[in-house]
């Protein structure tokens, strides 16, 4: 083949290619957008502001029922109820409480209801001092054994502030041990963690596991 | 002035006019631009997300490329020390073949980089004066100076060589030797910027490593001359423009130092990953050897570390003088330092993440057709480059044969 | 020129014009194309109020435009006398990852591809070694024996690595402490991203998603509005909260109070309290130099 019909056909070739190109890239087929794979939304119940309890204080700003802590319905006035206890110095809970669990202090320590319920009047708590402490005002009740804990507390180290840090801008609100803490079983409660990250690449899961060190 | 547009407009003719091997190299070249460039405006369109790139492992092949092509350009000045240093007149034409190449470097690196942007159309933020401009304290704005600036003294080197050569008049020295001697140091300064950029990240410990600066000069000045020796090859071969064996011998002995200089570093660098024992060293482990059940580069590094040693093995043998041993080693000596340099640094910069994440890279489909269209882009510069000044050079383009029909003798290859 | 070649070579060059042409379709398709408004916009500190009215303007109506929501978009300034810091107390945090979804929801991120600011680190007991770090723990119930919990997000450092590499001074730290970014300034390269000891930053990948039904119309401009494909992104504090002087969505959520905010310079917040009295911190990566406004601290 002569150099001038080598190079028309290289030339024709050419033609072609580029033609084949122009339609490749006119056809939808490299245009597609990339398709994810769906991730679905997290629970709004993973975005509640609430704290895991509501305080007595809570319920009594937001006007709600307060019947369960009007305790002389059911007790008489001046007739502390007798504590029971098993062989084995657990606390018997009456059926009528039987929504409390004890677990304030291992070992059974602190299972005598009246370390900081007021056996002579029942609607108020007792620090060992003997002052006697509305239900709003538990706190310092806790702080009463928990001393560096409530320290904390009060200074906002500790617990929840919600609300605007400068108060010159709003109000803070801080939170009650009750908030988090049920005062029967006050150890924070295990929950479900939401969703962890879906990274944009597949990651071939080899989650490792490293050992605890005790 | 009017001379000098018909001067472009006779070398822009010329980029035209070949026989069917050029039309079918140009041509293909230029399918695989035309592929590239739809794939980047795929990218542009759509996102980063049409890249093998995340969060996690947040610079790939793009940088990689750029990485590797910036050592190209800075040792393609390299032949500029032994001319104009050593008085070697033998190099002394193979000189503008080197600064064409580094110029055909040069833009790609800036291909690379813009392709890899987020926004490239915000590329005018970065203008001194228009933009913001975070010089001198972030390592990029450097080697946005750096790499203009070496692209324009090569731009004028050359241009003006060629320009000189097509008037039939000597250049005048005080209008290009002070540039050449600046260039020799520009083109150090370009690559020790680049390895700054890497350098000076503290929060990548594997990066953050004095011996990477020079490592990139080693392995630069080792693949960039190999692949002068394989481009000056094939000029020989298809301009019949007489390029002597000394002159690729003078190169071999760059190749030669360098690549040993080379494995020096990377004995050392190896050392110092693995003999203290601190956790510092995840990423050199994931490289390496492998981290935490992945392994995906190991089979890439240790190749590249075979081809390096045998490179360097047929360096200092003897039989590298042959033209087809040279060959080979050259060849083994620009995919090692690829692999080196690019997958060899860039990317296990990002394994694990500074959390411990472990997350591996592979660039996707479009990725690699970005960088296809880039090469083959670089490719067509710099053929159109030899076209234009091998017959500078041969004296068959001349100001003196301008106007003659056709210009037949000027065309032919 | 002969006429076989005149028109082999036309044929070349108008096939080739044309393949050139077309493989700039997907540029055409776009339909987020920069406008010369936005292509021209100006620095953010370059901008005079007049200007930000305007440019806070576009934004408003953009994100109406596109969710059907009317959002109301500020420029906050910082205020005087106020360097925020971020306390946490590891003995307190169980890992729950509710300040991960919390600052998702506030900050107007993409949901898919997913941008979290905020990473939850698992590590076990007795190390500090990220390596052993576990990122993508999935439990019935946390905490787990044996292990706790370290939410990881941008630490505000006072020696920001980020600042110094990037490019175009798209971020850069403000009076207060925080870090920020100007999203509409920011070219994408990503440096700060491989700069950042904290893998703190994100990056847009593509256009970003979010549920029209969970969008926060209550924007800043260097805040929570929502982004474009092709930049960073990171946690600036909820600085459309704070500089409002309220707190953080992570604080706000966090089930076991584990997060403190607040003004290090007002010697009665409660982080002046934290630093003052608890005796061990921890802020990650010390040795970088960094100096991060994140303190991790033990109740001990």
């Amino acid at each position: 083949m002569n150099p001038q019909k080598r190079t028309t056909l290289t030339l024709t070739g050419l033609t072609l290619a580029f033609l084949a190109l122009t339609a490749l890239f006119l056809s939808n087929r490299p245009g597609r957008p990339v398709r994810l794979p769906p991730i679905p939304l997290v629970g709004t119940d993973f975005l509640d502001t609430a704290t895991v309890r509501r305080s007595y204080a809570d319920l009594a700003r937001a006007q709600e029922d307060l019947s369960d802590f009007e305790c002389y319905t059911c007790h008489e006035k001046g007739k502390p109820p007798p504590l029971r206890y098993d062989l084995n110095q657990n606390l018997i809970v009456p059926k009528e409480h039987s929504d409390i669990v004890m677990g304030h202090g291992s070992h059974g320590r602190n299972n005598n209801c009246f370390n900081c319920h007021n056996e002579t009047n029942l609607e108020q708590l007792q620090t060992r001092d003997g002052r006697a402490l509305t239900f709003s005002d538990s706190p310092m009740l806790c702080g009463s054994c928990h001393g560096p804990t409530y320290r904390d507390w009060e200074a906002g180290a500790h617990g929840r502030i919600s609300g605007y840090w400068d108060q010159a801008l709003g109000p803070a609100q801080r939170k009650q041990c009750v908030n988090c803490h049920n005062p029967h079983s006050p150890h924070f409660p295990p929950r479900q963690p939401a969703p962890g990250p879906h990274p944009l690449r597949a990651v071939a899961v080899a989650a490792v596991e490293s050992e605890p060190n005790h | 002035m009017r001379n000098y547009f018909v001067f472009l407009g006779r070398c822009g003719r010329i980029a035209f006019e070949g026989d069917w091997r050029y039309y079918a190299w140009m041509g293909g070249l230029t399918i695989f631009c035309l592929l590239g460039l739809h794939a980047w405006c795929r990218q542009f369109a759509q996102g980063l997300i049409l890249t093998g790139m995340s969060d996690e492992v947040s610079w790939g092949v793009y940088i990689a490329n750029f990485t590797f092509l910036v050592g190209v350009a800075a040792a393609a000045v390299m032949m500029v020390i032994p001319v104009y240093i050593y008085d070697n007149e033998e190099l002394h034409d193979l000189v503008i073949f080197g600064e064409l190449l580094a110029v055909a470097a040069i833009l790609m690196c800036l291909a690379f980089v813009t392709v890899d942007l987020g926004r490239p159309d915000r590329f005018w933020h970065l203008i001194p004066g228009i933009g913001q401009f975070n010089f001198p304290k972030s390592m990029l704005s450097w080697d946005v100076i750096v790499l203009n600036g070496y692209l324009l003294l090569n731009v004028h080197i050359c241009g003006y060589l060629l320009y000189s050569r097509y008037r039939g008049v000597k250049p005048a020295k005080w209008f290009y030797i002070p540039f050449v001697f600046v260039a020799i140091v520009w083109a150090v300064s370009i690559h020790t910027v680049t390895a700054f950029l890497y350098v000076g990240l503290g929060g990548r410990p594997f990066w953050n490593s004095a011996i990477v600066g020079p490592r990139f000069l080693a392995s630069a000045f080792t693949a960039g001359p190999a692949l002068i020796i394989l481009a000056l090859q094939i000029i020989r071969r298809v301009t019949q423009y007489s390029i002597s064996d000394k002159a690729l011998l003078t190169l071999r002995s760059i190749v030669q130092v360098s690549m040993l200089i080379n494995v020096f570093l990377l004995a050392n660098e190896v050392f110092k990953e693995f003999y203290s024992g601190n956790l510092h060293v995840v990423s050199s482990k994931y490289l390496y050897i492998g981290l935490h059940g992945h392994h995906g580069l190991v089979p890439w590094i240790w190749t590249a570390i075979a081809f390096n040693l045998t490179a360097m093995l047929l360096l200092v043998l003897p039989v590298s003088r042959s033209l087809k041993w040279l060959n080979v080693t050259c060849v083994l000596c620009i995919v090692g330092i690829w692999i080196e340099k690019g997958m060899g640094l860039v990317i296990p910069g990002f394994i694990p993440t500074p959390l411990g994440e472990m997350m591996e890279y592979t660039p996707s489909f479009n990725e690699t057709l970005v960088c296809f269209g880039i090469w083959a882009f670089g490719l067509l510069c710099y053929t159109v480059f030899l076209r234009m000044s091998v017959p500078i050079l041969q004296g068959r383009l001349v100001q003196a044969n301008e106007g003659q029909a056709g210009s037949a003798a000027a065309r032919k290859h | 020129m002969s006429r076989r070649s005149f028109l082999r070579t036309s044929a070349v060059l108008t096939t080739g014009l044309a393949a050139l042409a077309a493989s700039l379709k997907p540029l055409m398709e776009m339909n987020d194309f920069p406008t010369a408004e936005r292509f021209m916009q100006k620095y953010y500190k370059e901008l005079t109020p007049a200007e930000m009215e305007k440019v806070l303007q576009r934004i408003t109506d953009e994100v109406e435009k596109q969710y059907g929501i009317r959002p109301h978009v500020r420029d906050l300034k910082p205020m005087d006398g106020v360097e925020f810091v971020y306390c946490l107390n590891l003995t307190r945090c169980i890992g729950c990852r509710k300040c991960v979804h919390a600052c998702v929801a506030e900050n107007n991120q993409s949901r898919n591809p997913e941008i979290q600011y905020i990473r939850v680190l698992r590590l076990p007991h007795g190390s500090l070694d990220i390596e052993k770090a576990e990122h993508f723990y999935n439990t019935d119930s946390v905490p787990e024996k044996g292990y706790f919990y370290m939410p990881v997000q941008c630490q505000q450092c006072k020696n920001p690595p980020c600042v110094k590499v990037c490019p175009v001074h798209a971020t850069w730290q403000e009076t207060d402490g925080i870090t920020v970014i100007d999203y509409d300034w920011c070219i994408g390269c990503r440096y700060c991203e491989a700069a950042c000891p904290y893998w703190a930053r994100r990056f847009n990948f593509t256009k970003p998603s979010i549920p029209q039904e969970r969008l926060n119309p209550d924007m800043a401009y260097l805040g929570n509005r929502p982004r474009r494909q092709g930049v960073m992104e990171k946690c600036h504090f909820c600085i459309q909260r704070t500089r409002a002087g309220r707190y953080p969505a992570c604080l706000e959520v966090c089930p076991a109070g584990a997060r403190k905010f607040g003004n290090i310079l007002d010697p009665n917040s409660e982080v002046s309290y934290i630093l003052k009295n608890k005796r061990v911190f921890i802020q990650l990566k010390e040795e970088m130099g960094t100096a991060p406004r994140f303190f991790y601290y033990f109740d001990v």
